[in-house]
């Protein structure tokens, strides 16, 4: 089930800083509903990609369109939420609430002056609802278990009803218990709510079963399961390493 | 004491300046910015210089020195890859020796000059009040108006900036506040005092662990009670007011570490 326009559409992106290439010609298309994986080694460019897409640092040369339009005239960013990597450490004395830091993901779609309104309550307090937060929506941010605080960021971001939802390591510092439990909210979250999902991982072997698309970066982009761009597992184990045997594997299920 | 018209002024221009530094203060401080108030101090004491050197409104010249800097600092900090500690600290003694050059060619106002190191909140004049009056509410209002968008940038900024908030322009608005805020501070507490008064009723306040708000809510009151205090003090025991009123914060501080010792 694909739309014609993808969600991104990412041509020959390159990266280059102080001459060290970063990501090299790299293009790849996330289509809507997808529930896509990018993998890859340390160094690799996997997070750089993701912050390329949000408009966090600009490339070298090569397009990204979003909605099929180009960044720099895409202004409708509440359709994309974004839980980066460092969320789980959060400073403790930061004075917020679970509530405050819920309801900042409807900040951007109010201005100068303006309350927060009957749909923003609705919206946060729905958002706290699927992420199984709203029992504590009065903790102190700083006072969570890396598990509660990973979905109150989610929370966050769901609370501006993105389209796409993109996620750097969402499991950096959550115990392999809440692991479990946070990739079955994300895979309901796709299947419900037909939320577009991208996610950063090295838990490859907890998910490789439920995802749609794993990209495989390495400065390139080197993916298995999908013919058209795919490269051999051979080069993928040569350019890959130690992950190689897993992805190969993950290969022949398909 | 309030049978003085000096009194009066003293304590509504107190009041006033606890308040702005305050409530900008707990953005200072979430931003990790501390340092950026000494810094503006510094540089508003150039600004002062010049005015009493060219027969200018210190006050105004401090405002414009401040903001001037502010920018400046800004502009360092985004579009260069420099620590943002070691620019603070260029700004803050290249703000001091600047000022001691300018204090030292025009020679005869080194009484003045002390008044605005230290404060003077006994010579607060009808002027400094409506200045402080007009100035200070546009700074409120700014930054009352703002505060969720600031608030999410204090928490996360790159979120922030991805959710599609104007990150860039209101770092700028907020550091321009601040310098008003500093500006506009100097007669009542000081260059050397005014950090303190914006950063530790903060600090104080986040020891009690509570929502934004609140915290908000009880730095303030610290920052008046230190305010009415400090300046009740000063009054009867003929002790400088600026570092009496600082003096009083850093006694809630210590109040609050120890109440919420866990």
């Amino acid at each position: 089930m694909r739309f014609a326009l993808p969600i991104f559409d990412v041509a020959s992106l390159s990266l280059q800083i102080n001459s060290q290439v970063i990501l090299d010609s790299l293009s790849l298309k996330i289509f809507s509903g997808e529930y896509d994986a990018i993998i890859g080694p340390n160094g690799g460019g996997k997070t750089t990609l993701i912050r390329l897409l949000l408009g966090l640092e600009k490339p070298t040369s090569g397009t990204i369109k979003i909605f099929g339009k180009n960044i720099d005239e895409f202004k409708e960013w509440h359709k994309i939420g974004y839980v980066p990597q460092r969320a789980s450490h959060v400073d403790a004395a930061f004075p917020a609430t679970v509530l405050d830091v819920v309801k900042m993901g409807r900040t951007a779609k109010r201005g100068f002056f303006a309350r927060y309104s009957a749909e923003d309550a609705a919206c946060v307090e729905d958002a706290m609802k699927k992420m199984d937060v709203i029992d504590i929506k009065n903790k102190m941010v700083g006072t969570l278990s890396g598990g509660q605080r990973q979905r109150v960021m989610i929370a966050r971001a769901l609370a501006s009803k993105p389209e796409v939802l993109i996620l750097d390591e969402p499991n950096t510092g959550v115990d392999v218990a809440s692991q479990q439990r946070f990739y079955e909210l994300l895979r309901k979250l796709n299947r419900d709510e037909k939320l577009t999902i991208v996610f950063i991982t090295h838990d490859i072997g907890v998910i490789a079963d439920d995802i749609q698309r794993l990209f495989t970066i390495n400065r390139k982009l080197l993916t298995c399961n999908n013919p058209k761009e795919a490269i051999s597992c051979e080069d993928m184990s040569r350019l890959y390493g130690v992950d190689a045997h897993l992805l190969s594997n993950h290969h022949h299920h398909h | 004491m309030f049978e003085y018209d000096f009194m009066q002024r003293a304590f509504l221009a107190g009041f006033i300046i606890a308040t702005l530094a305050s409530i900008s203060g707990s953005f200072v401080v979430l931003k990790r910015y501390s340092m950026m108030t000494e810094t503006l101090a510094h540089s508003a004491l150039v600004g002062v210089a010049v005015g009493l050197f060219a027969g200018l409104s210190p006050l105004w010249m401090a405002v414009i020195m401040a903001i001037f800097s502010a920018w400046l600092i800004e502009y360092l900090r985004s579009s260069f890859h420099l620590y943002s500690d070691a620019i603070l600290a260029i700004f803050l003694s290249g703000g001091l020796a600047l000022a001691i050059i300018i204090v030292s060619l025009g020679g005869a106002f080194n009484n003045s000059l002390f008044s605005y190191l230290f404060g003077s909140i006994l010579a607060v004049n009808e002027d400094d009040l409506i200045a402080m009056g007009i100035f200070g509410s546009i700074s409120l209002v700014l930054l009352l108006g703002f505060s969720k968008e600031l608030f999410f940038i204090a928490y996360d900024e790159e979120v922030a900036r991805t959710s599609g908030i104007k990150v860039k322009m209101l770092n700028y608005l907020l550091v321009t506040v601040v310098a008003v805020i500093i500006a506009l501070s100097i007669r009542v507490v000081g260059t050397l005092l005014i950090g303190a008064l914006m950063v530790i009723p903060s600090i104080a306040a986040l020891q009690y662990r509570q929502g934004f708000l609140k915290t908000v809510l009880i730095s303030l009151s610290f920052a008046l009670s230190s305010v009415a205090i400090g300046m009740t003090l000063s009054y009867y025991y003929s002790l400088p007011s600026g570092a009496t009123i600082v003096m009083c914060v850093i006694g809630f501080f210590i109040i609050s570490l120890v109440v919420n010792k866990r």
